[in-house]
């Protein structure tokens, strides 16, 4: 008796098209023909070159086989060529969350989500990504208390040689950041003069990984809110500025009716970010922003 | 909705333009061939619900605008009410003129959209 595979062959001889190619390919690939899946993506890819699905399946095949550099760049095709294919950013999610870069990954899959809102899958992926940020989030702490005791006990210097710069491994609990600042009262008078500016409405002194260093005239718990959401920003903009060929970031400002918030940054390792009114020209406060990384000796 | 943003691209110090949905998803492109709309995209809407985030607990109102820049050049995002404009910025443009020129161009996308919707 024929097989559903075999008439799909003659089917796609007779009356070949994008739907019928996938749907052999996917057939082929899963009675084990995998060559001969390949073989149909490649026809279809170069019959129906508009057709992103070919490329999602072929880099299925590629991912099982191992080569995952091959899989992600088929999917980039894929979606670039259907940018509504929820398979192919659902992958490339899959992918990036298996290689641990999150950001990269919850964006994919939120555009996958933005398509298709109830996907069981793009969901479960998505809620994945969000339980290990906040898995990360509450397990910092402890290391961070670690890294307290270590800058106490006077191991870490300054590259400047004076007081220890505290290598922030976690979100500062209110006793650190108390018992920091009380063995370094000259890293809060850093930011005096960014904040003494007129307009200037509170400053903080983060790392690349979004962790308060010092912060002033910021609301308990607001600043380390600032300092993890200023650096998800400063990432995705690193991303984007690499897409465009640039390899680093040095500015970023939020414009809105009510406020702006700035960022400025040295290096991909310590920010000062600036809430301040709106109007405030960005150009003092750059100024004031690198005298404060300078008197930090982070610059 | 590229027609505009062709022209767009004819301003002195503009490298190309897209525009996005708040979410990230590409409503309209016109960059320069071998840039992945895709990737830029995906990384917009990180941001941009990053920076929703900041403006929401910081009562700062609604995002007008949001520039990234380095000395390799950079990104304007002006918003066009339902979407996100991002303009390329070439390094050597002076962005306040730019802003200037590009408000006519920002002003037609927004009156577009808001008839759409």
């Amino acid at each position: 008796m024929e097989s559903e595979l075999d008439r799909l062959r003659k089917k796609v001889e007779n009356f070949p098209s994008a739907s019928l190619y996938n749907r052999l390919a996917e057939l082929a690939r899963d009675a084990g023909s995998i060559d001969e899946a390949e073989e149909v993506c490649r026809r279809c890819m170069r019959e129906f070159p508009r057709n992103g699905h070919s490329y999602v399946i072929l880099a299925a095949i590629e991912a099982e086989r191992g080569k995952r550099e091959d899989a992600l760049k088929l999917l980039r095709s894929a979606v670039e060529r259907d940018p509504r294919s929820v398979s192919g950013y659902l992958m490339l999610g899959t992918l990036l969350l298996q290689d641990k870069d999150y950001i990269k990954a919850l964006g994919y899959l939120k555009q996958a989500a933005a398509i298709k809102p109830n996907d069981a899958q793009v969901t479960a992926r998505i809620a994945e990504i969000e339980r290990i940020q906040a898995a990360i989030a509450a397990a910092t702490p402890a290391v961070a208390t670690a890294a307290a005791a270590a800058s106490a006990s006077g191991e870490i210097k300054t590259p400047m040689g004076g007081e220890p710069l505290v290598p922030f491994a976690g979100p500062m609990t209110t006793a650190i950041k108390a018992a920091a600042l009380s063995t370094s009262g000259s890293r809060l008078a850093a930011l005096d003069a960014l904040c003494g500016e007129t307009g200037v409405r509170g400053a903080l002194v983060a790392d690349w990984h979004g962790r308060v260093v010092v912060a002033k005239n910021m609301e308990a718990g607001q600043d380390e809110l600032l300092a993890a959401l200023s650096s998800e920003i400063a990432k995705s903009s690193t991303a984007c500025q690499a897409a465009l060929g640039s390899d680093r970031l040095t500015t970023w400002a939020l414009l809105a009716g009510a406020g702006q918030v700035l960022s400025f940054q040295r290096d991909k390792a310590f920010s000062v970010v600036v809430l301040a009114d709106p109007g405030v020209r960005p150009a003092m406060l750059e100024l004031r922003a690198r005298q404060t990384l300078i008197d930090l000796g982070t610059a | 909705m590229n027609d505009v943003l062709d022209q767009l691209n004819r301003v002195r110090g503009v490298g190309g333009s897209l525009l996005v949905s708040n979410e990230g998803l590409v409503m309209a492109s016109a960059l320069r061939s071998g840039i992945d709309e895709n990737q830029i995209a995906a990384s917009l809407g990180t941001l941009l619900e990053g920076a929703t985030k900041i403006a929401q607990v910081f009562q700062l109102g609604k995002i007008a605008a949001f520039n990234a820049g380095s000395d390799q050049g950079g990104m304007v995002l002006v918003s066009t009410g339902p979407a996100f404009l991002a303009i390329i910025v070439d390094p050597s443009a002076n962005l306040a003129l730019l802003q200037l020129e590009t408000k006519p161009f920002v002003e037609r996308i927004t009156q577009r959209l808001t008839l759409k919707t």
